[in-house]
């Protein structure tokens, strides 16, 4: 994953390069064809002078039939040169090419200036040539000043852009971090990021409005409950007191005591049936606050501590194997106890005489991963796959218990955003296997 | 002791009463909020069992206006609202205790007791079982000058049946009191029995516990004669 800041100057820096290296292919050329053309017109103009000179002075000066046949001069440095010879070709020469010159053993390259003229009905040739090792000398600064003016404006260019986005980006980041830091749409920080850009405004007032729909659809399912639980609880309630106080008389029989006591324990069915639905609801409608940070090892050890009594009485081995502890953040700590309690007492409640029951912390694949396996007896595929239902529910013959623990579990987990996983063989046992949130 | 019920809930409040009253404490009820307030304003009370979901009072209020008004009542909250919250402001505006219904009346009245015990600093006495000593303060079981090794919660749960002596117990209430609702759901009427075997197992390795009691189909008892 890249940064939305880092892909904008890689992609500033990038189209930078692509434009530097067009223009340092396509600029020498241009520059030498100007060039050319400059030194061309130079040539013309030459050209002209010497023919203008030729007429107002004749061509004797230069050329006399009986001594030479050829004018010809070179200033000192070589740059330029001019000659006149009488020749006899047929055709009419007017045209400029490049020409490379040997003078007093060194060679030159020329752009030369070819041209006929008829003077007194005698045919000339005039040749005039400029040396491009001087045109040759600047294209190669230019090209090196143009080098380093564009690697400097580069990196300049670069330094700013990088800090312009960031400072552009900066609200994005704010909401970003927003988002991040909350456990609950209710913590949302409602006070608007100041930007000028209207995008971030709007995205802003989007999310902002988004939280305050979903705070509000928690809270009335929060109202739901608390009503729920009021209307229900409360007969509940009213029948619990009266049979607890017809148990506390001195004058009740056994035989009452008996039915009174097996009365109460229905009436608790039903109470914790009400209160694990409602735990559920809670859950999901986020009532819990997350904002614990603790051992994971040590409360997997306080939950074993407190089965060992029950799985000791029963002869069946608890024990634990901790690889590797892990201090879970922003999360409930009551919650998750209930949630590996409850699996951990399906399991030795499972488990029969001389069984095993064995809880391994480990991390994989970077994940914290909490397991529990019972050499209990399993379950077939039917049972596997309504485990996590809340509206199947099992009841066990032996178990005083609902059979929605495992409902609650999932719940749990899906709020800490724990994933769950089961595997299981009949009469072989059953694995539970926790995978933490990837550790950031 | 004096004692105000606010709960809205007729005869849910009379059952409290009953029962408070073979406890000994005096009871005064109060079925809504104006009722209460009136009776807070006018009458001295040492505690005040508050239900939370009156129809025409905020409960919390209740206790604002108590507290405003000078009174030394410690109040004890009785919820069916069971929202996570009411438990967080309710002991942040000063109430004592909070119980969510359906309780135990065993509960309560050891709620109450504790508060009592905190409010009025009463040293809890040393209570004689048979060859035992149980020292509340410091949560020790001594026999004939040796400590018996308890667990936590065998203790918890000893404890619990000595400070009711002469009741029966079912296993229900025993769990509740030790492993809160929180558990709800996992109540295994065989974990009380295990700890009291483990228990019985180690008060016998001391002296015989003939004042701990099995009652038949109902629970468990500690007699005192």
């Amino acid at each position: 994953m890249i940064r939305l800041k880092s892909k904008l100057a890689l992609f500033n820096l990038l189209s930078k390069l692509v434009f530097t290296a067009l223009f340092l292919i396509f600029l020498p050329s241009i520059i030498e064809r100007v060039n050319l053309r400059q030194v061309d017109n130079d040539l013309i103009q030459k050209r002209e002078k010497t023919i203008g000179l030729i007429e107002k002075i004749g061509i004797e000066p230069f050329i006399n039939s009986d001594s030479t046949n050829t004018f010809g001069s070179y200033n000192i440095l070589k740059e330029e040169y001019i000659s006149l010879e009488r020749t006899n070709i047929e055709e009419e020469l007017n045209q400029i090419e490049v020409s490379n010159r040997i003078i007093e053993d060194e060679e030159i390259t020329y752009r030369v200036l070819n041209y006929t003229l008829v003077v007194d009905d005698q045919k000339y040739l005039l040749e005039i040539g400029k040396s491009l090792a001087s045109i040759q000398n600047a294209r190669k600064n230019i090209n090196r000043i143009i080098l380093v003016f564009l690697i400097f404006i580069i990196l300049v260019t670069l330094v700013t852009d990088l800090q312009y986005t960031r400072i552009i980006l900066n609200p994005l980041k704010k909401i970003t971090s927003k988002l991040k830091e909350i456990s609950s749409p209710s913590k949302f920080d409602r006070t608007p990021v100041k930007t000028n850009t209207s995008d971030f405004v709007s995205l802003d007032n989007a999310l902002r409005d988004l939280m305050i729909q979903i705070d509000e659809s928690f809270q009335k399912e929060k109202e739901i409950t608390v009503n729920i639980s009021h209307e229900l609880m409360t007969p509940i309630s009213v029948l619990r007191s009266k049979l607890e106080n017809i148990l506390l008389r001195s004058d009740i029989d056994p035989e009452t005591a008996n039915k009174i006591e097996e009365s109460l324990k229905t009436l608790h069915r039903l109470q914790s049936l009400v209160n694990s639905l409602l735990l559920i609801a809670r859950i999901e409608s986020h009532q819990y606050l997350r904002e614990e940070t603790f051992s994971v090892q040590s409360l997997l050890g306080e939950i074993i501590d407190e089965l060992n009594p029950v799985a000791e009485d029963k002869e069946v081995i608890l024990k634990s194997d901790f690889i590797q502890d892990y201090q879970f953040e922003k999360a409930n700590r009551s919650l998750v106890f209930s949630m590996f309690y409850n699996v951990l007492n399906n399991a030795v409640k499972n488990t029969d005489q001389n069984g095993k029951v064995i809880v391994i912390t480990n991390i994989k694949h970077g994940r914290y991963l909490v397991t529990i396996t019972d050499t209990g007896k399993g379950m077939n595929e039917a049972q596997m796959s309504y485990l996590f239902s809340r509206f199947k529910i099992r009841k066990g013959n032996d178990s005083d218990g609902t059979g929605i623990g495992l409902a609650i579990t999932k719940s749990i987990a899906d709020f800490h955003s724990i994933e769950v996983s089961v595997t299981s063989e009949v009469e072989k046992g059953t694995t539970f296997s926790f995978i933490f949130p990837e550790i950031s | 002791m004096n004692i105000l019920i606010v709960e809205d809930e007729i005869s849910l409040a009379k059952e409290i009463a009953s029962f408070l009253k073979s406890e000994n404490f005096l009871c005064d009820l109060a079925f809504t909020g104006r009722d209460a307030s009136e009776k807070i304003a006018v009458n001295l009370y040492d505690f005040i069992l508050l239900d939370l979901g009156l129809p025409d009072y905020n409960g919390l209020d209740l206790i604002n206006e108590a507290k405003k008004a000078g009174s030394y009542a410690s109040f004890i909250i009785i919820t069916a609202r069971g929202a996570v919250e009411d438990k967080v402001k309710g002991l942040d505006l000063g109430a004592d205790d909070y119980l969510a219904k359906p309780f135990a009346l065993v509960e309560l009245l050891s709620r109450i007791n504790a508060v009592a015990r905190r409010k009025f600093n009463i040293a809890t006495q040393d209570i004689r079982l048979g060859d035992f000593v149980m020292e509340v303060q410091s949560r020790k079981l001594i026999c004939k000058g040796a400590e018996v090794d308890l667990t936590k919660k065998e203790y918890d749960l000893l404890q619990y049946l000595v400070l009711n002596h002469n009741k029966v117990l079912t296993r229900q209430q025993l769990y509740e009191h030790i492993w809160g609702n929180i558990l709800d759901d996992q109540y295994d009427s065989n974990f009380i029995d295990v700890h009291i075997k483990n228990l019985r197992k180690k008060l016998n390795h001391h002296a015989p516990s003939p004042w701990l009691e099995t009652v038949r189909g109902v629970g468990y008892r500690v007699s005192t004669g």
